[in-house]
């Protein structure tokens, strides 16, 4: 099995344990600059076998892809997306709000905010512009990262900052982290923290896979 | 230092146990969260930084020194928050054990700054009384330290503002019983605040998630209090 795949499936059944799938859920990473692979719509990531898993071109892909391929065509920084629905996202999703930056993990990790985008690729793109995570109307989150370790710790995050901004309607507010503390901690978690773990992450996730595959488009192409 | 290898050993097996059953139990979430246990009076074991709990070995815990966290040795790199257990077992020497995690229900409080009221008898007798939140600071700061040694006084739980919880006990079995009953706690607490908004006898997720979407208007913006009357 390819190293890419190998990932993509432990992944699907990370989030599954984590609790925080619908049925829709689709993940997919990034192969060279054309090339994505992406878990087969219709198909619940608990459910997920190898041939479930594709690898498309980009350029050339049916409208169930189209969000994921979309987005990599726009966005050379994004390697790998999360598209999942988990079970607190969706009543902030359903109401159209933004999460602001209500833990430190989130100001960190997703950034200092939280917008939700209308259900179309180009109000995604843009809601996604400086940002790698975003909700849709109605129907969950899209998270992304330079690994899929770091677009699958942006669900988890997300799915608790959801949390605690739908259980303060009825505790009190939420005391949000203001704008400059939260920017310096996402600056530094982007540029020092996570930085060097990320790189390894990525030969970890892509392994040998990345060299053949671009052995393999160099024959396609 | 005042402690033999074979207690050493043991401790060492401690932590790294407790790693695995925060866990189990979701009341820590992949890499997140530390604990600390005292050797003596100056010095503790605690959680290194950065890595999982499963893979995490004894052998990998760091032994900090309590007086200077700054100094460390064997093991790998201790974690970044080792200044908060170091300030808590120097302020409270009966203190052994110290849990610092993000568990999901203590999370929403410490989001909110709210401080929880005694929910039960065993949160009274395991906590000391009411949980109260620490003042905001960002990770690894002076001002997170103080503000987390001050809201444990007399206390063996704090919220961290924003952040997460912080528990202590006379050992790390006494420390788990105390982030159980938290996470209990706070979920009760919601329950209860979720039933009194909505009128409602019985909770479920679905009817807290219909509380928060009635109080958006249609452009996504929160409806003030005066125009949800209006309406």
């Amino acid at each position: 099995m390819e190293k890419i795949v190998e990932t993509i499936l432990q992944y699907a059944q990370k989030l599954v344990a984590e609790g925080v799938t619908g049925d829709k859920d689709m993940i997919s990473m990034r192969s060279g600059l054309n090339y994505m692979y992406i878990t087969k719509a219709g198909v619940k990531l608990a459910d997920l076998k190898e041939e479930d898993v594709q690898k498309m071109l980009i350029f050339k892909v049916e409208k169930e892809y189209l969000y994921h391929a979309e987005i990599y065509k726009e966005r050379e920084d994004i390697h790998a997306i999360c598209q999942c629905y988990p079970k607190w996202v969706m009543p902030v999703a359903k109401a159209g709000a933004t999460i602001p930056a209500v833990l430190d993990d989130m100001a960190q990790i997703v950034g200092p905010s939280c917008k939700t985008a209308e259900d179309d690729i180009h109000y995604i793109i843009k809601t996604l512009k400086g940002r790698n995570s975003c909700l849709v109307k109605n129907a969950g989150c899209i998270t992304s990262g330079r690994t899929l370790d770091e677009a699958y710790t942006c669900v988890l995050v997300l799915d608790k900052a959801s949390r605690c901004f739908v259980a303060s309607s009825v505790i009190g507010d939420n005391k949000i982290i203001n704008g400059f503390e939260a920017r310096l901690m996402r600056f530094i978690y982007k540029t020092k923290y996570s930085k060097k773990n990320q790189e390894n992450l990525s030969q970890k996730e892509e392994g040998e896979a990345k060299q053949d595959t671009s052995k393999k488009e160099e024959g396609e192409v | 230092m005042a402690w033999d290898k074979e207690t050493e050993l043991k401790l060492r097996q401690v932590i790294k146990d407790s790693g695995v059953a925060l866990l189990k139990e979701n009341l820590v979430q992949g890499t997140w969260g530390n604990t600390a246990v005292r050797l003596d009076e100056d010095h503790m074991l605690v959680t290194p930084t950065g890595l999982d709990y499963i893979s995490l070995t004894p052998e990998d815990m760091p032994v900090v020194q309590i007086s200077d966290p700054s100094v460390w040795s064997d093991g790998k790199k201790p974690t970044s928050e080792r200044k908060i257990h170091a300030a808590i077992m120097q302020a409270r020497p009966e203190i052994n054990a110290t849990i610092h995690s993000h568990p999901l229900f203590c999370s929403i409080l410490a989001s909110a700054r709210i401080e929880l009221p005694v929910m039960s008898e065993e949160m009274k007798r395991l906590v000391g009384g009411e949980c109260r939140v620490g003042a905001y600071g960002l990770p690894g700061t002076k001002k997170l330290k103080e503000g987390t040694v001050k809201a444990m006084e007399g206390r063996n739980a704090c919220f961290m503002a924003n952040h997460g919880v912080f528990c202590a006990g006379k050992d790390m079995e006494e420390a788990f019983e105390i982030i159980r009953i938290m996470e209990k706690s706070c979920y009760e607490y919601i329950k209860e605040c979720t039933l009194k908004a909505t009128g409602q006898q019985t909770y479920s997720d679905e009817l807290l998630f219909d509380y928060f979407v009635s109080q958006f208007d249609e452009r996504g913006k929160k409806i003030k209090i005066k125009d949800k009357k209006k309406k």
